[in-house]
């Protein structure tokens, strides 16, 4: 799953100028994105070393009593990766993302770029690592990957500003990146361990002491990488400045690195640090930060984009607030609401990058009249908004539903009222956006294009609310694969 | 002058010259944005009353006032939001400093 994307990004950046080429590789190719994780067999992957000695007896057979009759003998000396039933879902689903991403960049642009497919893919395949390893060294050498590939896709983007604002991305990562590597270098310098399964049993057994004041310091800084990673306040700003300045298709893609980032490393904190009763207020405050400045942002923006990044982390604050109740049922939410948001906000990017595509401007103060040429697409990108402002019978309604009902049932009602006041400030700053772009009349200087639509576009938004609405109507089908994960973070706690 | 005008009037005196006319969209956009933030504020705050009752009073009552007497707070935050990349650092600053302060004295003096 890691090693395909990969194959496929250089494959594709030898085909570089060659058009047709490129075009129909990358279509075939993109395929086996949301293929693989379907095809792949639950269990743990061993890279760079072997099992544990515990589960090795032929190797551990031929090692003196010292080794295999104490710790060493638990501990993981490879790369471990692990693929259980929640890392099938959030693989497949950005799978499916990348695959409309990829399938609407080679018929949107004239002349399909082999750098750009490669960005993606390498993108695809660095978010996939850091869902499946439990090794957090290597969660940070993909999650560094990540970060270059979300700079390239903007540097390819072509978007008026995209350079100064990709350099700015790079010098804000360049201060948070080294301090997130420093908290893990933190942790292996207390624990002696780069595997989490490994931290986490060093620090249950009383081999490290947990209130180290290190340790505390590397929970920290970790803290802080993740705010960056995932674009949370103060990161917000950049985030969303990163959104507009790439095409939609990327736009779509590093809004899912964004959240699965958010997830990834929300699981590793809370995974080792749950045993802080700080570490889950703060993941609370961020995410209610995160809220309530993305949302109210969001409202004021003109640009469309800019708008959609903002809501993008305003949503992201309703995924911290499942994780940070701590409870299964609020994992779970918080779970399936990142499921969701990667969907409809992909579906939003796209969408909305048909205005992009026909008329070359995204200032809603300069668009109108644009459900009379599209209604079509004007009715899908109105569903999809309904979806993120959580209008059932679509996905986010459940997701949000199950979100309020874990706070109310954790003793926080106050979450629940503040995630459905937010919730009708999203639809009211969607509706503003529909009315300006599409309902209102068409300003006399606003040149549109008379090409239609690639129907690849059309395509890419009606697949992701089909599958907005069957998550919709069968919540539990989703869930049923976040909760065994779900329970395990929350120490078997319902 | 009634309250709107005295709204939009507030806006304009907040906004650069140089930015773009107030208008009706952008002024109730404003408002909304301004309304949600003040009550999702207060009422986060009345989740203090997991640590105590008193400090949730105290605090309820001293944003508000804060809130009433700086209004729109909205159009300054905007402002201070923008894409500068010393400002964005600078709130970075600020953050890792919250975040280790909280993380390392708050766990060992808690």
């Amino acid at each position: 799953m890691v090693i395909v994307p990969i194959l496929c990004a250089l494959f594709l950046n030898l085909l570089h100028k060659k058009d047709r080429a490129i075009k129909a590789v990358t279509i075939i190719l993109a395929l086996a994105l949301p293929a693989l994780p379907l095809l792949a067999n639950y269990g743990f992957h061993y890279f760079g070393g072997y099992e544990p000695l515990l589960q090795n007896p032929t190797l551990s057979s031929n090692l003196p009593s010292f080794i295999t009759g104490g710790v060493l003998s638990t501990f993981h000396p490879a790369i471990t990766y692990s693929f259980q039933s929640a890392q099938q879902l959030f693989v497949f689903i950005l799978g499916l993302v990348g695959l409309l991403a990829l399938f609407t960049s080679v018929y949107e642009t004239r002349r399909p770029s082999g750098v750009y497919a490669y960005m993606l893919f390498m993108g695809i395949a660095a978010m996939t690592a850091i869902l499946l390893t439990d090794d957090i060294f290597n969660l940070y050498v993909f999650f560094e990957i990540a970060a270059l590939a979300t700079v390239g896709i903007v540097l390819v983007s072509n978007i008026k500003g995209n350079y100064e604002t990709a350099l700015k991305y790079m010098i804000l990562g360049s201060v948070a990146a080294p301090l997130l590597l420093l908290g893990i270098a933190l942790l292996l310098g207390v624990t002696g361990n780069v595997n989490i399964t490994d931290i986490i049993y060093s620090l249950k057994t009383g081999m490290v002491d947990p209130q180290n004041p290190v340790l505390l310091m590397a929970c920290g800084l970790i803290v802080f990488g993740w705010l960056y990673g995932s674009g949370l306040p103060p990161f917000h700003t950049i985030k969303s400045a990163i959104y507009s300045k790439a095409l939609p298709s990327g736009s779509a893609m590093i809004q899912a690195f964004s959240v699965f980032t958010f997830i990834a490393l929300g699981i590793v904190i809370l995974r080792i640090f749950s045993y802080l009763p700080l570490s889950q207020w703060v993941i609370l405050g961020v995410s209610l930060l995160a809220m309530i400045l993305g949302i109210t942002m969001a409202i004021v923006q003109t640009d469309i984009k800019r708008m959609i990044g903002f809501l993008a982390v305003g949503e992201l604050g309703y995924i911290g607030i499942g994780l940070g109740l701590g409870t299964a049922f609020g994992i779970t939410a918080g779970l399936f609401q990142a499921v969701n948001e990667v969907m409809i906000t992909a579906l939003l990017f796209i969408g909305f990058g048909v205005v992009l595509y026909q008329t070359g401007v995204s200032d809603t103060r300069k668009l109108g009249g644009l459900m009379f040429r599209n209604p079509g697409v004007a009715l899908l990108v109105l569903l999809g908004g309904f979806a993120m402002a959580g209008v059932p019978p679509l996905n986010a309604f459940q997701s949000k539903l199950m979100l309020i009902q874990a706070s109310i049932d954790a003793g926080f009602p106050e979450l629940g009222v503040i995630m459905i006041l937010l919730s009708i400030v999203t639809f009211m700053t969607f509706m503003k956006a529909f009315h300006t772009v599409y309902l209102r009349p068409k300003p006399a200087d606003l040149e549109i294009k008379t090409e239609t639509i690639p129907k690849a576009t059309v395509i890419s938004i009606v697949v992701l609310l089909v599958v907005c609405i069957i998550f919709g109507l069968f919540p539990h089908y989703v869930t049923s694969y976040l909760q065994p994960l779900a329970t395990s973070l929350a120490g078997g706690v319902a | 002058m009634n309250l709107y005008d005295m709204i939009v009037k507030k806006i304009k005196d907040i906004q650069e010259a140089d930015e773009d006319p107030v208008t009706n969209l952008s002024t109730t956009s404003m408002l909304t944005a301004e309304i949600t933030l003040i009550a999702s504020v207060l009422v986060a705050l009345v989740m203090l009353r997991h640590l105590s009752n008193i400090l949730m009073i105290v605090a309820v009552l001293v944003v508000l006032v804060v809130f009433l007497t700086s209004m729109p707070i909205m159009g300054r935050l905007r402002k201070e939001q923008n894409d500068s990349l010393s400002s964005m650092m600078f709130y970075i600053i600020i953050a890792l400093t919250i975040v280790i302060t909280l993380f390392y004295w708050g766990n060992l003096n808690v």
